[in-house]
């Protein structure tokens, strides 16, 4: 319905939306909204503010009616003004910024053209007694009846002249204005009840007294302004000499008047040029404009100018009467004197200046002064409490139009002087509004003062809107105008006239034409929403939680890349929604040219990061390596095999969890990764390809060609959000990212505001969802006093029992608006419904999900004694639980219920296919009845939530973890295998940003020592854990003995360690050591370290190799820091770094930037050619091959660093005792890889630190904040409810198999105990741990297994239905 | 023949074919309509009994996805 079509933001501008919209199919809130902006400038420049944008984008549809509707909220005559209309509102289009503008008056008159004015229903208030006097039926008073009329109030136009119309009908010629369209939409006013009499002037025979005595109630004088001005010259009383109003009068009323031979007319406005046509087409031999300044300064349109032109009219400019040269009382000549322009007058025009002695005479026979007109008042000069001005103009109040006289109005020329016809349209509505204000005795003037906006917000000018010419009308051919008054434009065609209405810009975005609020039937959007504007709330909140993200780096400044000018250059965003399957080519990787199949994509990456020359943007943007190798992957998943992809690199920064491997594989699968600068992208003429230079590593130059080339664009912090970040007081770092230390990770700068996500630095998505449960467990551990305070609970329905009831099926099917009814025969299914087994009720909604819907459904589930619920409506997976909310209220089990789902699933997929729709919205309803009569009430099993709390592991993410759970109000135990905490901080020498770790871990160990709600337990093991989500019961083991606790809940936080290498002479010399080594060396403040000449770095020693495919993340940036270290102790030392990739992802890249600075020297090697360490008596060296030589060189070090991986513990043991699974390398699996990165698929079970995966003290921070965060809201809710549609065993059927047991992914199923005295040996199931998957039902051979909700019976049911 | 139409019964997971299923209706993408969904809350509970009884029960083919 919506006509305004904009770039659609979420698909990155590559297709369009409405202006109502939602962001996206599965956006949240899942509601419309609409786009709109101050009004569109053309709106605003209109006197009568007419809804420009609105009719234009109707007339761009084609809908002509609708476009009227618009027009004639604010002017009876469209076809009259969209002819004569100066058109103020194409002065303000910003279109102009583009080419021209909109021809919005063109635009009118199609309306107009297309559809008869006078079919379109008026709405119209009940008619009213008073009647009020209209004097002149000129535009003022046209519209003043109109608008009065809509309201009710009838009234009587009194026109001097013989016919209606006033200036319009007499002042312009009907080559412009044929009369016939005038009459036309003088009829759609008198249709309407409204008295016309001509021939009635107001005057001695009728009095504004008369008119009061006559019974009218208020009186609106819109005389206008008829009387032209004089020239004030000798001749002026001559013979042949007539003003031009005069003359256009005579020539509009009788078809004709006398016009002479040779025609001067002297003026420079519009009736100047009618005359002076006019003239033309009635005979005259020649014409000629006389005018004193230049054409610039001509008020007549330029338009009609180059019509009067075309017609053989002379411009004579800078040239003014002197005298009108008199024979016999008859014009025989005209003398004039030359001007020149000087000074500007108080119009801002320059003021014209005889040029003394210019005089010239020429010969004419007649002479028409077309220089201004104004009102002629001898009518109502004498009227009592009337003021005129000195230009002959009434006085009236600027806003109500009242003049000094009780119940008279006075507007249009008569009031302005000579101006537009849409000024005294606008004046008739003002006056109109007062009048009915007046009538009701109410303020005239109260909310009508003007709203000035000093900064209009519009839609800003798109930078790529193409140029596009305006339409231009035909035209009558010159030689077919002669001796007739036919008219000239001709209008636009209905094509034409639609691709015109599509260059508007949109400048409002919503145009308001309303065709959204008649097309809802929900009565969503209306009149009063679309109203709606921002509103300022003012919350009360003991913190603040940042999550303002990040945007994508924008290329268009780069102008190597081509991006905005290569149609095939896109942005990794762009790509994201061309792979997506709701983007705008459903997944299908097509290049945007020319929507064909891509059969080469290149990838560029760091588009706007590790850049400082040409963005700015030091840092590593810390995703783009790994989203581009997902495109890539997933381009040749939709695309097929065939497809080339390659990746542009500097370092390939794959530091997340199992991303090595998908870098690996994406390699195994053909992509090819070259390691280079991109030089330049150049079109290949003649094609839409795109050829790439490139320089190798080795410095070749090399050139190939792609198809298309993906911009792996950086993450930057919005301009808005560093205003807000400055606004709030909150420090920013030198990349524009929230300010925080490496020990308060969340913690801003501002006491209570914490942060999370990329505005906190650039990161993935596991790590914003780690920084989001940390920054509410910052939150949480500041407000745990208020916990539960402001919650409120819901009253409890009592459950009706019906077991053994027969079932009582009620079912409502949905019409969801149109959305299902439009396809579906929504009754039909209904009545076919009640034709099925058990069914007691049947209905139809038009929402069945509003409110008032679930009142009465609620109410007919009670008062039919319904037992079993069926809806056909939408999906089950976005409404199922309000139904069954709706059940509860009505005192049914909410299992007692069953969804169809006859939109998604069926209206929305089989359009064109309404019959088979309807059948198969039937078959489905059916099969649903047929079940739900099967299904039972089922019960939730409460548990107890055991409010204290164990974790595992006293590092720094457990000693978080722990503090937190205790700062939060829960106690917690802290369980360290070693006699210390602190883990392997505890060898740990500086962070990267500088920090001091020893200090800041004593810190944390004495906070942790002093919270009474937390006991450690150092020396400890975990001997046994039984249990499940919150009933835990675990024995600690220690030399003390063992000590059973219970627990709620468990966070692991084992840990890892270091490698111990068995490679680069490590234990064989002693100056070959690991990191950590090192790092406790120079806590020792150790000799050795402060006097190196040469040190040495290996990185990646023992990761990223075939045995431990896994990045250990941290060690770049550990080895620079430490290189950094060593150069401040001895800024002569040679240090080199041999290294793979550099991974210093995120603003750890300005440390490797001040280490290249500080002289620290990086050379590269590879897998295959890895660098060897050799001893020769005393002296220790590392030969390695220099990658941009390619020659090996040999460097004679004092000491040797190998950065060795990152190990974890790989605990069986503690797999085993809470079910939670180990990777390959023997990190704990997550519940999910990016949305549950700190718990376990088990319940109850948290996880955080390097056990998950290798990390920096900041992210094991954050982890361990997190972990405790999704601990508490387990916590939090005291008791939890199982699911009803779980798995039981009948122990009678039960073979003891064990397949259930082996089989279940939850370990809910287990044998009974062999000494029970029931069932012993037989299987059983838990159904705390039971997930209701079903895997167990279909796997027992003995059908022993019942799946509640879904068993074999249920599902049979089904399918005897199909 | 040309009239015939298969009558094929699908069992889709409610956590991701299911899902799919909504989202394509959502992308308003069309498809023919002869398939009647059965949801099963994961592929795990399919039977081979539950394909049986669609076939025996009349149905062309059975579909499972998850």
């Amino acid at each position: 319905m919506c006509p305004v079509a904009l770039p659609d933001e979420y698909n990155q501008g590559l297709n369009d939306r409405k202006a109502i919209y939602k962001r996206y199919a599965q956006a949240i809130p899942g509601a419309f909204a609409i786009q709109k902006t101050d009004k569109a400038p053309c709106h605003l420049a209109c006197p009568a503010g007419l809804n420009v944008q609105g009719y234009v984008q109707m007339v761009g549809q084609g809908k002509y009616k609708e476009a009227l509707q618009i027009i004639m909220e604010d002017l009876p005559l469209p076809g009259v003004l969209g002819r004569i209309c100066p058109h103020g509102c194409e002065d303000a289009c910003r279109r102009c910024e583009v080419d021209q503008p909109v021809a919005i008056r063109d635009l009118k008159r199609l309306a107009a053209d297309q559809f008869d004015p006078r079919e379109i229903e008026i709405p119209k208030a009940a008619q009213r007694d008073e009647r009020v006097a209209i004097i002149g039926s000129g535009p003022a008073g046209l519209s003043a009846a109109y608008q009065l009329a809509r309201k009710g109030i009838m009234s009587t136009i009194f026109e001097a002249l013989p016919k209606a119309g006033g200036m319009l009908r007499v002042g312009i010629p009907d080559h412009r204005l044929p009369p016939d369209i005038l009459d036309l939409e003088i009829e759609i006013i008198t249709n309407m009840g409204v008295e016309l009499k001509t021939n009635t002037p107001l005057g001695t025979d009728l009095t504004v007294d008369d008119l009061f005595e006559q019974g009218f109630k208020a009186v609106y004088l819109a005389l206008g302004a008829h009387k032209g001005i004089t020239l004030n010259v000798p001749g002026e009383q001559a013979e042949g000499v007539r003003q031009g109003v005069d003359f256009l009068r005579e020539v509009n009323l009788s078809g004709s008047a006398p016009v002479g031979k040779h025609v001067a007319i002297i003026g420079g406005g519009n009736v100047a040029i009618d005359v002076a046509r006019s003239a033309v087409r009635m005979g005259a031999e020649s014409v000629q404009i006389i005018y004193r300044r230049t054409r610039a300064e001509m008020p007549a349109w330029e338009e009609e100018i180059q019509a009067a032109e075309t017609e053989a009219v002379s411009l004579t400019y800078l040239s003014a009467p002197q005298e009108i040269l008199v024979t016999d009382g008859k014009v025989t000549g005209l003398r004039c004197i030359r001007m020149e322009l000087g000074e500007p007058d108080s119009s801002g025009r320059r003021r014209p200046v005889p040029i003394p002695g210019s005089e010239y005479d020429f010969d004419i026979d007649q002479l028409i002064p077309a220089i201004g007109q104004r009102p002629d008042l001898s009518a109502i000069e004498e009227v009592e409490g009337l003021d005129f001005t000195r230009w002959s103009t009434a006085e009236v109040d600027p806003i109500t139009y009242a003049t000094g006289r009780e119940g008279v109005f006075a507007g249009g020329d008569l009031q302005t002087g000579p101006w537009v016809a849409i000024g005294a349209i606008a004046a008739g509505n003002e006056a109109a509004e007062s009048m009915v204000r007046y009538l009701d005795g109410v303020d005239m003037a109260a909310g009508r003062e003007p709203i000035e906006r000093d900064d209009p917000v519009y839609r800003p000018v798109p930078a790529d809107e193409p140029v596009a010419a305006r339409a231009k009308m035909r035209e009558l051919p010159p030689e077919a105008r002669q001796g007739n008054f036919n008219e000239v434009e001709l209008g636009l065609g209905e094509a034409e006239g639609q691709a015109e209405a599509n260059r508007c810009l949109n400048c409002g975005y919503c145009c308001e034409c309303y065709q959204c609020v008649e097309a809802c039937g929900a009565g969503a959007v209306t009149l009063e929403t679309h109203q709606e504007h921002r509103e300022l709330l003012e919350l009360k909140v003991g913190s603040v939680i940042l999550a303002p993200g990040f945007t994508p780096y924008d290329p268009s400044g780069l102008d190597f890349y081509g991006y905005g000018k290569h149609p095939n250059v896109i942005t990794s965003m762009q790509f994201e929604r061309l792979l997506s399957a709701s983007g705008p080519t459903e997944g299908h990787v097509v290049r945007p040219s020319d929507h064909m199949d891509t059969k080469k994509i290149a990838w560029f990456q760091c588009v706007g990061s590790r850049d400082q020359n040409r963005c700015n943007n030091a840092y590593c943007s810390s995703v783009c390596c790994m989203y581009a190798i997902k495109e890539a992957v997933i381009a040749k998943e939709h695309a097929g095999d065939e497809l080339e992809c390659a990746v542009f690199f500097m370092d390939m920064r794959t530091y997340g969890k199992d991303f090595e491997r998908y870098y690996e594989g994406a390699k195994a699968q053909g992509i090819r990764f070259l390691r280079s600068k991109v030089h330049t992208i150049d079109a290949v003429p003649g094609s839409d390809d795109l050829s790439i230079r490139y320089v190798t590593e080795s410095g070749e130059m090399q050139t190939e060609v792609f198809d298309m080339v993906v911009l792996s664009v950086g993450l930057e912090t919005s301009p808005e959000v560093v205003a807000m970040a400055e606004t709030l007081g909150v420090g920013l770092t030198p990349g524009n990212f929230c300010d925080t230390t490496t020990f308060s990770p969340v913690t801003t700068s501002r006491d209570g505001i914490f942060v999370c996500g990329a505005f906190q630095a650039p990161k993935d998505i596991p790590q914003a969802v780690v920084d989001a449960s940390a920054s509410a467990a910052a939150a949480g551990e500041l407000l745990s006093s208020a916990r539960n305070t402001q919650t409120r609970t819901a009253e409890v329905v009592p459950e009706i029992n019906v077991a053994g009831d027969r079932p009582r099926v009620g079912v409502f099917v949905c019409n969801c608006g149109i959305n299902i009814a439009g396809v579906v025969d929504v009754p039909g299914v209904r009545d076919y419904a009640a034709t099925l087994p058990f069914v007691e009720y049947v209905t139809d909604n038009m929402y069945t999900c509003s409110q008032d819907t679930q009142d009465i459904m609620t109410e007919i589930i009670r008062e039919k004694r319904l037992n079993r619920v069926v809806v056909a409506a939408c999906t089950p997976k976005t409404h199922e639980p309000l139904f069954q909310e709706t059940l509860i209220n009505a005192g049914l089990n909410k299992y007692l219920f069953e969804m169809v789902n006859i939109r998604n699933q069926d209206s929305w997929v089989h359009k064109n296919n309404p019959d088979i729709a309807t059948q198969k919205a039937k078959d489905l309803v059916r099969m649903a009845i047929n079940k739900v009569a099967l299904k039972e009430p089922l019960a939730e099993t409460e548990l107890t939530v055991g409010q204290s709390t164990l974790v595992i592991g006293g590092g720094i993410a457990g000693m978080t973890a722990a503090l937190s759970l205790a700062r939060q109000g829960y106690d917690t135990h802290l369980v360290e295998r070693t006699g210390q905490l602190g883990g392997q901080a505890n060898s740990l020498y500086r962070t990267w940003k500088g920090e001091n770790i020893q200090a800041n871990l004593a810190k944390l160990v004495a906070l942790v020592k002093a919270e009474k709600r937390l006991q450690v337990h150092l020396n400890t093991q975990l001997a046994s854990v039984e249990g499940f989500v919150g009933n835990f019961k675990t024995v600690l083991k220690n030399s003390d003995g063992d000590t059973a606790i219970e627990h709620g809940v468990a966070v692991v936080a084992t840990g890892a360690k270091e490698l111990e290498p068995g490679e680069y002479l490590y234990g064989e010399d002693p100056r070959v050591v690991t990191s950590l080594e090192l790092d406790r060396k120079m806590l020792a403040d150790d000799a050795t370290v402060n006097d190196l000449n040469t040190a040495v770095f290996i990185q990646c020693v023992g990761s990223r190799e075939p045995q431990r495919p896994y990045c250990s993340r941290v060690c770049c940036t550990h080895s620079i820091e430490s290189a950094l270290a060593i150069k401040a102790r001895n800024p002569e030392a040679d240090v080199y770094i041999l290294y793979r990739d550099i991974r210093t992802y995120g603003e750890r890249e300005t440390l490797y930037v001040k280490a290249r600075e500080a002289g620290v020297i990086f050379i590269r090697y590879n897998l295959e050619n890895k660098p060897q360490v050799v001893r020769n008596g005393e002296r220790l060296a590392v030969r390695v091959t220099d990658h941009v030589l390619g020659l090996p060189m040999e460097i004679t070090t004092d000491l040797l660093t190998l950065a060795t991986a990152i190990v974890p513990y790989a605990d069986a043991q503690l797999s085993q005792f809470f079910k939670i699974p180990l990777n390959d390398d023997g990190f704990f699996v997550e519940k999910h890889a990016k949305l549950g990165p700190c718990e376990f698929a088990t319940d109850g079970v948290f996880l955080c630190g390097l056990a998950h995966y290798p990390k920096s003290i900041d992210e094991a921070i954050s982890q361990g904040k997190a972990a405790a965060s999704r601990a508490v809201t387990l916590l939090a809710q005291e008791h939890i409810f199982t699911s009803g549609e779980i798995a039981s065993v009948d122990p009678l059927m039960c073979s003891s198999c064990g397949v259930c047991v082996s089989i279940c992914p939850y370990s809910a199923p287990s044998f009974i105990e062999a000494d029970a005295r029931m069932f012993a040996g037989r299987a059983t199931i838990n159904a705390a741990l039971c997930k209701g998957c079903g895997l167990c039902v279909a796997s027992c051979r003995s059908g022993a297994i019942h799946l509640s909700g879904f068993d074999n019976n249920q599902i049979f049911a089904m399918l005897d239905a199909i | 023949m040309s009239e015939w139409e298969p009558k094929i019964v699908a069992f889709l997971c409610n956590w991701c074919s299911y899902g799919a299923a909504d989202l394509a209706g959502v992308s308003r993408m069309q498809y023919p309509p002869n398939i009647r969904v059965i949801l099963i809350p994961c592929t795990g509970r399919m039977s081979p009994k539950f394909a049986l009884a669609a076939l025996r029960n009349g149905a062309d083919g059975v579909w499972v996805s998850g």
